[in-house]
């Protein structure tokens, strides 16, 4: 929590005839972040890959192709093949199954390409069926230029009146008219400005003999055959994906691992009779590769520990407990932190649930949110990223209907109870009566939730202005001091708005009587608005201060910060938003539900009601509330302190999903 | 919100104040993001990994609106 996991720098060392045996074994742990070498010399060069790469790269160059062929590549295996059945197999069936999909793949091809031939002179020939001209009378003669194609409009009233001499063919068709124009050499040019202006298209015929229609219909006779033959070759083809898929699939994947592992001396140092391997391995792990590694090698492979340079920063492997890891897909949106740098996955753990919360605050919408979440967990167990949206989604939705219980009492924006200022609303209390009464109102409580805000943005700011501190304490004390600055400035923000506000709200009462109580309270008037005088001093001070240590330009963000503050307003604006529009819907539709003595309006009405709360509420809301949530964090939390950019800890290792490994 | 005859007009006019404060910061917001929003898209097509600071960016000009909000609500509160 709070620090990634931490990395030591190991050198494992050992003589030529271990590599393999390393290499396998380093891949089974998965601990070893490899660092890769580039500094040859005369001694140490890059490694060669280990024995049969080139020949499993071949086959699995093979594999995809037919992979490709057969079109499977989206396809999911039943269950795992044990590992040493695909090899066995494997030699024998890649000859075998090349022979008959190359073949049968090439086949299909010229299938194809013929059967789009075809279908490619039926189409050109079709305009011109009607005119009864043999193909090759189209066009082939000295003194007569012909114009064949197709017109948008027909062009021969145009064509009649311009010229004494010609043989005009034309066929209106639907949207367009079908043309064939012959006339003299000399009146090419004129007829082909008409031509033109009635939009016309040339059409290439194929060079073929006789009638037009026998022509289409030999053509089609042709299609059929050939589709007959396509469907021949598709149903061997399925017959060879039904019997194999699942063995080429697994088979692809087995044969990937073998690559990886036997192409990964590329990346290491290596001397006639010795290999060195450099990486990072997590602390806790590294008896596990010394005592592995030995096992393994009776000793002959050592495993060292260096001290890292300071300029090589380890990878980065967070380290968060189960509950608090799905947030680490939000810090991943951002950037992985650097590994000197504080990790906040636990702070949005705490905090995007309550603001998410605090924005939904409804039972019902609550409730349907953590379904929804949950849903997405158990339906995209596979996919690492969205299960981890689906708890996160889980959390807010449980966290929203527990506000939606205890401190606004309503479900589906609806109240359990009419509020004081309206209790003509329709309530809960009709159907059942739930023995809770809302702490705040979204309606008629809009100050209070503003200072409730206000709080949870200066108490995140400060978390935030503390981590920078922290961050920096060790390299730049300087600009650790002035984060204690920002956070002396917040201070004093916040001391004032808590003053104006005095004891209008609760929460700025509470506030000032047992956080602020050892400020003393003397004000002064500066234009109407009672400055407190030790926040004042607190401003001032550190404005002071700031462009000592955090640069002159830090000046310009002082307003910056206040509008930060003041940007947590967002929780109770989307709160009450959310209220009033589900108040809104609630009070147009329900009336027509109960009150308008129609069975067909009250249906209507309810049909309304749900879709409008569905979407403009449920789906808007969560939504906007989850953006905003999450916003707050990024944007006002993270900027004070975080700067990521660290490299993701990428150890060696493979994940089997359709072999399984034997011994 | 007092409807007293006398500071009815005051009122009417601190009420519309308050619109204006939160309807034109949120047409300045969303200029802003409009333009920022359509280089974020563009950025987070090209790598990925730009979505987060291209969100950053992309809700930083939202500081307008919630300043009208504010301003918003303390003229309703004046009123």
């Amino acid at each position: 929590m709070l620090r990634p996991e931490e990395m030591t720098r190991a050198v494992i060392v050992g003589s030529a005839r271990n590599l393999d045996a390393t290499i396998e074994c380093l891949y089974d742990l998965g601990v070893l972040h490899l660092i890769d070498f580039t500094e040859q010399d005369e001694e140490f060069m890059l490694g060669q890959p280990l024995a049969g790469a080139s020949d499993a790269s071949q086959k699995l160059l093979k594999l995809r192709a037919m992979i490709r062929t057969l079109n499977i590549d989206e396809h999911k295996p039943v269950g795992q093949i044990p590992v040493q059945e695909l090899r066995d197999k494997l030699t024998q069936a890649l000859a075998t199954l090349d022979l008959n999909t190359s073949s049968k793949a090439e086949d299909r091809q010229r299938i194809q390409s013929l059967m789009r031939e075809r279908e490619s002179e039926i189409k050109s020939l079709e305009p011109f069926r009607q005119f009864g001209i043999p193909v090759e009378d189209f066009d082939g003669y000295d003194n007569v230029s012909s114009f064949v194609g197709i017109c948008k409009t027909a062009p021969g009233p145009a064509l009649s009146s311009r010229l004494s001499m010609m043989e005009l063919f034309e066929e209106v068709r639907k949207p367009d008219v079908a043309v064939a124009v012959f006339v003299r050499n000399d009146d090419r040019s004129e007829v082909s400005r008409i031509l033109a202006e009635h939009g016309f298209q040339e059409v290439k015929l194929p060079r073929l003999k006789g009638d037009p229609g026998e022509i289409i219909e030999r053509l089609t006779k042709e299609i059929e055959k050939l589709n007959a033959d396509l469907q021949r070759i598709e149903t061997d083809l399925d017959a060879i994906r039904k019997k194999f898929a699942d063995f080429i699939i697994a088979s692809e994947e087995d044969l990937a691992i073998e690559v990886l592992k036997a192409e990964t001396p590329l990346k290491i140092a290596a001397s006639a009779n010795s290999f060195v391997i450099d990486g990072w391995v997590p602390s806790s792990r590294l008896a596990d590769i010394k005592t592995a590694l030995g096992d393994l090698t009776d000793g002959h492979v050592f495993v060292d520990t260096v001290e890292a340079h300071k300029e090589e920063e380890p990878p980065v492997k967070l380290k968060n407990p189960g509950a608090v890891k799905p947030f680490e897909f939000l810090i991943n949106l951002v950037s992985t932190p650097k590994y000197e740098e504080i990790d906040p996955t636990l702070i949005l753990f705490i905090t995007f649930p309550l603001f998410f919360g605090f924005m939904i605050g409804d039972l019902g919408f609550g409730l349907a949110l953590a379904a929804l979440g949950a849903f997405i967990r158990a339906k995209f167990r596979s996919s690492e990223d969205l299960s981890r949206l689906g708890t996160i989604i889980l959390l807010g939705g449980i966290v929203a209907a527990i506000f939606g219980i205890f401190v606004f009492a309503e479900a589906f924006g609806i109240p359990f109870h009419p509020p004081e200022e309206s209790p003509d609303e329709y309530t809960w209390q009709t159907v059942v009566d739930i023995p809770v009464h809302p702490m705040l109102d979204k309606m008629h409580d809009i100050q209070e939730m503003l200072a409730i805000s206000l709080v949870a943005g200066w108490l995140h700011l400060s978390v935030g202005f503390i981590f920078g501190f922290v961050n920096n304490f060790h390299h730049n004390r300087k600009h650790s001091y002035g984060k204690v600055a920002w956070l002396v400035l917040l201070l004093g923000l916040f001391a004032q708005l808590m003053a104006i506000a005095g004891n209008s709200t609760a929460t700025s009462a509470f506030i000032n009587d047992t956080v602020l109580f050892w400020m003393p309270g003397s004000t002064i008037d500066v234009m109407g608005i009672g400055v407190l005088v030790p926040a004042l001093a607190m401003i001032l001070g550190a404005v002071t201060l700031l462009p000592f240590t955090e640069g002159a330009l830090a000046l310009t963000e002082v307003i910056g910060l206040f509008t930060n503050l003041v940007s947590y307003a967002r929780l109770a604006a989307l709160s009450v938003g959310k209220g009033a529009m589900a108040l809104a819907f609630n009070s147009m539709l329900l009336p027509l539900v109960f009150d308008s003595g129609n069975i067909l309006i009250a249906i209507g009405g309810a049909l309304a009601l749900i879709v409008s709360q569905l979407f403009f509420v449920f789906f808007l809301g969560a939504l906007s509330s989850g953006i905003q949530a999450v916003r707050l964090n990024f944007v006002e939390f993270f900027l004070k302190f975080f700067e990521g950019g660290g490299t993701d800890f990428n150890p060696l290792k493979y994940e089997r999903k359709h072999s399984v490994a034997t011994k | 919100m007092a409807l007293d005859p006398e500071t009815a007009v005051g009122a009417g006019l601190a009420l519309i104040g308050a619109g204006l404060a939160i309807g034109i910061a949120g047409l300045g917001t969303g200029v802003a993001q409009a333009q920022i929003g359509a280089a974020a898209v563009g950025a987070t097509a090209e790598n990925p990994k730009m979505f987060g600071r291209g969100m950053i960016l992309m809700v930083l000009p939202e500081t307008i609106v919630i300043l009208g909000f504010v301003v918003a609500f303390l003229l309703l509160g004046a009123t």
